[in-house]
């Protein structure tokens, strides 16, 4: 008897604290939510009189978060490419390799994970600045002087779009190298062997044999990097200025820094537009989590 | 072309890692190694300095160890960490892992909800944490804790630090519950089963069989969430972007304001290298007590 009444208490226990727990969780959203369809919304939470769609349709008609979302679509979208492709092949070479160079080159993906990019930024903005400096006269050289400019917004380095995505790239990549490679470890080498066997060329085994093999794999690494590309801070904001390739957290920041024009409604429906894409993702990942945290423990 | 298989296949693994290699070493690699030769110069972001940046020792170094900033900003950053990663990630995500380890009714749902501030991205939660910490008595914690007859009060400017915590610990309660929860199922059930033969209480249990056997799992938590907090940016630069007068300035935006904002980035540079080092060394720790599985 003593044992039962003790397990309902823990049970009760459990299911009060899971409570007090998801209310803490969850009441944060409550506000942003609800004002996204408030029209008269305001920086308190409060119960909508009506609800509308206003907001979300102002940030595709009239304003320039619709823009802001595009932005962003676009170079985390080349982000994530470049890692699958670059870290696919990257991981492959690192599973199958048995070379000297293995040990060491894995536990420089592990110290290079913890570096901070803060601590990366300054050193980070002088690199792109030379390399925007080369690029810049590459670009003056084959392009007509009319259209440099706009060449520069998508080939510059600092306030264009091929730097951004490519030091994203680099910052996504140790994880997905390594997703990717630990994927490729429980892979097994016989259905290559066997394809190059029946005189399958590179392109074939890659296309036919390694890609769906590995499709989990990359998968994984996808959305890993599409959820630390998307929630990006720091890259956009040290690195764009021009308005219009604002990426949209940024867009989303400055436009709630102008106290005075402040309208709570549009910007909490921006942020909600956001947050869905990388809530997607992570319900997606949900199982693959694990790695990003640990990110070199056999779990 | 008469390249034996073995010396071909080695070619190839090569060159397929080139790529990564050259993304690695050109924004990562080659910008540490900047940081380390810019921390000894007088390099700024405008004026005289930024074109001519002269080579000035270890005065950059010497400066930081009379720099109130500085010191200030690795105090903030220990509390910021041991707050919100040490104490408030770990205790509530141990205890939703232990609690969730049961047979628990609406268990997604709570597993989701724990999952939700995780998902959102950074400026999100800063700007709905705005929302809640905002100054008046219509804020939502104002109005939670007015129940307890605690005054109204701008959060962000009264207690800026204990909130920049709350709020961090709020984001990260699933970071440890995923790892705890994974330590947990690690445990054998029998352990559990010989202990309650032997008449263990619940807290027996729990302080001289389930901790001790989740001590690595703990302290693997312990290093990457360490790591992780102290590179947090965009929570904190939303929130308050170090302030109230450095008040939750961590080392990160330390570096960001001593740079960008007070153009000096050779004295930026120096501040960055002490926290690249603190880094590498929470990095060797890890693969070294670990024993990492490559």
């Amino acid at each position: 008897m003593i044992g039962v009444r003790k397990f309902k208490r823990a049970e009760a226990t459990a299911y009060g604290f899971l409570t007090v727990t998801l209310v803490f969780c969850l009441l944060p959203f409550l506000w942003v939510v609800l004002a996204s369809v408030d029209p008269n919304a305001s920086l308190f939470l409060s119960l909508p009189k009506g609800i509308t769609a206003d907001h979300f349709i102002k940030i595709f008609a009239a304003n320039n978060g619709g823009r802001w979302f595009f932005n962003s679509l676009v170079t985390v979208g080349a982000t994530t490419a470049v890692v699958v492709i670059i870290g696919g092949m990257g991981g492959y070479a690192l599973s199958r390799t048995n070379a000297w160079w293995k040990r060491p080159f894995l536990y420089a993906i592990i110290l290079v994970r913890v570096l901070p990019p803060t601590a990366l930024i300054v050193p980070l903005y002088k690199v792109m600045l030379i390399a925007n400096g080369l690029m810049g006269a590459l670009v003056r050289s084959v392009v007509p002087p009319d259209s440099t400019r706009s060449a520069m917004q998508i080939f510059g380095f600092v306030d264009g779009y091929l730097g951004l995505i490519l030091v994203l790239s680099a910052m996504q990549l140790p994880l997905a190298l390594w997703i990717i490679k630990t994927y490729f470890d429980l892979t097994p080498k016989d259905y290559e062997e066997a394809a190059l066997m029946d005189g399958a060329n590179g392109f074939q085994r890659m296309h036919r044999i390694l890609v769906p093999l590995a499709l989990p794999g990359l998968g994984a690494a996808g959305l890993l990097t599409f959820i630390g590309a998307w929630g990006d801070f720091l890259m956009p904001l040290t690195f764009i200025s021009s308005a219009e390739l604002q990426l949209l957290p940024i867009g989303l920041f400055r436009a709630f820094q102008r106290a005075n024009t402040m309208d709570y409604g549009y910007l909490s429906a921006l942020a909600v537009l956001y947050m869905l894409p990388a809530v997607v993702a992570f319900g997606l990942a949900r199982r693959f989590l694990i790695q990003t945290f640990t990110g070199g423990i056999k779990g | 072309m008469s390249m034996p298989y073995e010396t071909r296949v080695a070619w190839q693994n090569r060159m397929l890692l080139v790529p990564a290699l050259v993304l690695l070493v050109g924004f990562i690699l080659i910008p540490a190694g900047a940081a380390i030769y810019i921390s000894f110069t007088n390099d700024a972001l405008s004026g005289f300095a930024a074109a001519h940046p002269q080579f000035v020792g270890l005065k950059n170094y010497v400066r930081l160890f009379s720099d109130d900033g500085f010191w200030n900003s690795l105090v903030v950053t220990f509390f910021f960490v041991f707050g919100s990663s040490i104490v408030g990630q770990f205790v509530l995500g141990l205890a939703s892992a232990l609690a969730l380890s049961r047979p628990i009714a609406f268990k997604p749902v709570f597993n989701a909800a724990i999952l939700l501030p995780n998902a959102a991205p950074e400026v999100v939660a800063g700007f709905i944490w705005i929302s809640m910490l905002a100054g008046g008595r219509y804020s939502t914690v104002s109005r939670i804790v007015g129940l307890f007859g605690i005054p109204p009060q701008n959060w962000l400017q009264s207690v800026p630090l204990l909130m920049i915590i709350v709020v961090n610990t709020w984001r990260g309660i699933a970071f440890a519950m995923i790892l705890m929860t994974s330590g947990l199922s690690a445990v054998p059930a029998e352990v559990y089963e010989a202990a309650c033969m032997d008449g263990a209480t619940p807290r027996q249990v729990f302080w001289r069989i389930t901790l001790p056997l989740l001590r690595p799992t703990i302290l693997l938590y312990m290093l990457v969430s360490t790591a992780g907090t102290i590179a947090i940016f965009g929570l904190i630069y939303t929130l308050t972007r170090g302030g109230p007068g450095g008040a939750t300035e961590i080392i990160g935006i330390y570096i960001y304001n001593q740079s960008f904002t007070a153009y000096q980035l050779g004295y930026g540079s120096a501040v960055a290298v002490i926290m690249l080092g603190v880094s590498v060394a929470i990095g060797a720790i890890y693969v070294r007590i670990l024993k990492v599985q490559v």
